[in-house]
């Protein structure tokens, strides 16, 4: 089949549990593919943080930075990756590292979807018509969240109580992971000074 | 070389420049400034500039003992509550001494004041003075002679050893008198012409905050007995408009209504529409010295919506429009002329701002930089409607000053006016106001389709029929494809 990498996203948006199955058993899912989609996610976001109609725009100008969307999106993506890895490989998943990432990023495609297109519109909007922009905008999220539900249950095997607990075992995780990192970062901090100290205190001596 | 030399020269020359810039705006030994949209502090030019001192000895009076209150006649009349001495002092708009009131006689008998502490005086001359220690409120004439002597209100609705100590006194057109006093927490006192107590106006809403509750909720009853109540904080000024609202100060940290508009049924309807709530500073250190939430202590009806504030914290003043957007801020503690100790009274003489400063018994007159009489101008002749007149005003606000959002504002409400509806659109973003951008911007859309309907239509209709096309091509194509993979 041509242009299959394409379309097989697409597919998954409305045949999820279909598509996270072939995922998973035909293998048609591609990092590369992944890859892209999550940087289109960068994309959409600093478009719609620089682009989006005054009237919904409460993003700070003075403090737009496409690197930190890059960074901001980039690390909880890779941060929920292994943190749902850990769990699941715990929890009896029997999902590998590469799938969570290709279910994860397919799943963040109907925000991609919706909120390019959303940003254009969200110019000719007035105040009365923006009630319209933010109901799309939560759309997308909880379609997002859907597909992640949908595709985390398929890609692990899990039954639907399963599959929460796990999501929010993960988030919970995703936590710890952020507090051992700021722990080590400190500690790191403090050896650094520490040694920095004493060469100070050696060269004034 | 010669270039080396002469980029040399320029440098030097920069430095000059540089550093001979910030000398000249030293003059003011404070900062102005405003918030704008991200409650960010926007330096300002100076509003005001101080211009003169008076206190009692240029005056010829002897030195001022803790001078409580300040009030400034439409005429320019201005009386000084000298409350340390009991006197009342007269000058006029020149501050030339008229005459001192240091008593009055009471059907026959010498009487004086006992630390008075407000003074209010209305359009008809008559002066309002909250005698405190004497527990009543003394009515004169403009030549000083009794009208009345407010005291001992009755009431069911007070307590039976209810003492009344007033502080601070306004009265409208209809000779009711207000009173702020000492230890009533019910709101502001309101008597009728005839001195009979008539009830309480604008009670402020207790709200105990969370920690509060919690504490509540933990504590046992014998522990909860000894907690203080959550009781209303006091009032701690009044003035009154042309119109017969009173406007009046509290202050209630942690609040931000502290300061109320009453309209003659008692309730607030002052004007909150700022990006922020008009309780002065919004941005301040919560530990530490100079730090908290501003201290309301006087307000001052300026005329045409606007009103000024005195922040006795920082010793600041705020300057408000009708709307309740913050003009501007300026003031502080310090020795400086300009400066204030303990300021305790603001008012409003023919376009200049007068400081009673208790600390420095002194007054303090500030008049208006251009910036500060075109910002007032531009607000006055908007609120009069006369919007088309104020822009020019506006510009050369913002040729002073390009970050003042309120003249962007003022600019884009004249344009909407006048059906400018594109540049409207662009002035309301600039001030940030999304309420009115959004009504520009629904004019103009409705313009810009209306004018372009044609050409709306005839893309819709390519569209259509080039999708049509589309589709009967696709429908056509499989005999073609399949006959190529054969």
């Amino acid at each position: 089949m041509r242009h299959e990498w394409i379309k097989f996203p697409f597919h998954i948006l409305f045949h999820p549990f279909d598509g996270f199955w072939d995922l998973k058993y035909e293998n048609r899912g591609r990092v590369s593919v992944a890859m892209v989609i999550l940087l289109l996610l960068v994309v959409a976001t600093s478009l719609m943080k620089q682009f989006s109609g005054f009237l919904v725009n409460y993003y700070d100008p003075r403090y737009l930075n496409t690197l930190d969307d890059l960074m901001f999106t980039v690390l909880p993506f890779i941060l929920f990756c292994v943190a749902n890895w850990s769990v699941t490989t715990l929890m009896e998943g029997e999902g590998k590292f590469r799938e969570i990432v290709i279910a994860t990023a397919y799943a963040l495609l109907p925000m991609i979807l919706i909120n390019i297109p959303l940003t254009f519109i969200s110019r000719f909007l007035t105040n009365e018509e923006t009630a319209f922009y933010w109901m799309l905008n939560s759309f997308g999220a909880l379609w997002f969240l859907w597909l992640l539900f949908v595709g985390n249950m398929t890609i692990h095997q899990y039954t639907v109580t399963k599959a929460v607990v796990t999501l929010l075992l993960t988030v919970a995780a995703m936590g710890i992971i952020v507090f051992l990192g700021a722990l080590a970062l400190v500690i790191c901090m403090d050896m650094y000074w520490f040694v920095y100290d004493i060469y100070r205190e050696l060269i004034f001596r | 070389m010669r270039t080396k030399k002469a980029l040399l020269l320029a440098a030097i020359m920069s430095l000059l420049v540089l550093t001979a810039a910030p000398a000249a705006q030293a003059a003011t030994p404070y900062e102005a400034y405003t918030y704008n949209y991200y409650s960010d502090a926007v330096a300002l030019p100076a509003p005001f500039l101080p211009e003169r001192i008076v206190d009692g000895a240029s005056l010829g009076v002897g030195d001022f003992k803790l001078p409580n209150d300040l009030y400034i006649a439409k005429d320019g009349t201005v009386y000084i509550l000298d409350g340390g001495n009991n006197r009342i002092i007269v000058t006029d708009a020149n501050w030339n001494l008229v005459r001192i009131i240091e008593g009055f006689d009471n059907n026959g008998t010498r009487d004086g004041f006992g630390n008075p502490n407000g003074i209010f005086v209305s359009d008809n001359g008559k002066i309002y003075i909250a005698d405190t220690d004497r527990r009543r409120v003394v009515v004169l004439d403009g030549d000083g002679s009794l009208v009345k002597i407010v005291e001992n209100p009755q009431s069911e609705v007070l307590p039976d050893n209810f003492e009344f100590v007033p502080l601070k006194v306004t009265a409208d057109r209809a000779e009711r008198i207000f009173v702020v006093a000492r230890g009533v927490y019910e709101g502001i006192m309101q008597f009728n012409d005839t001195g009979e107590f008539l009830g309480y106006v604008g009670t402020i809403k207790v709200q105990p905050s969370l920690a509060d509750r919690i504490w509540r909720w933990l504590a046992t009853e014998a522990q909860e007995s000894q907690m203080v109540l959550f009781i209303p904080t006091e009032f701690s000024s009044v003035d009154i408009d042309h119109k017969g609202f009173v406007y009046a100060t509290n202050i209630d940290t942690g609040s931000s209504e502290t300061i109320k508009r009453l309209n003659p049924l008692g309730q607030d309807v002052i004007k909150r529409f700022g990006h922020y709530p008009n309780v002065g500073d919004i941005r301040y250190r919560t530990v530490g010295s100079d730090s908290g939430p501003s201290k309301l202590t006087d307000i001052k009806y300026i005329g045409d919506g606007m009103y000024t504030v005195l922040d006795s914290n920082r010793a600041r003043i705020f300057t408000y429009n009708d709307e309740g957007e913050l003009l501007y801020a300026f003031g502080g503690r310090g020795t400086q002329l300009g400066m204030f100790n303990t300021p305790v009274a603001v008012e409003w003489q023919n376009g200049k701002l007068v400081v009673l400063d208790r600390g420095k018994n002194n007054i303090v007159i500030f008049k208006p930089t251009r910036f500060g009489r075109l910002v007032h101008e531009a607000t006055s002749l908007q609120y009069n409607g006369k919007t088309s007149e104020a822009v020019a005003l506006w510009k050369e606000v913002l040729r002073l000053n390009a970050n003042y959002d309120i003249a962007y504002l003022g600019i884009g409400k004249s344009m909407l006016m006048a059906k400018e509806n594109k540049e409207a659109m662009e002035y309301f973003k600039l001030g940030m106001s999304r309420k009115y951008y959004s009504l520009a911007f629904k004019r103009y859309r409705r313009e810009v389709m209306q004018e372009h309907f044609g050409a709306f239509m005839t893309t819709a209709v390519v569209m259509i029929a080039a999708f049509a096309a589309f589709r009967i091509a696709r429908r056509v194509r499989p005999g073609r494809s399949a006959g190529h993979e054969a």
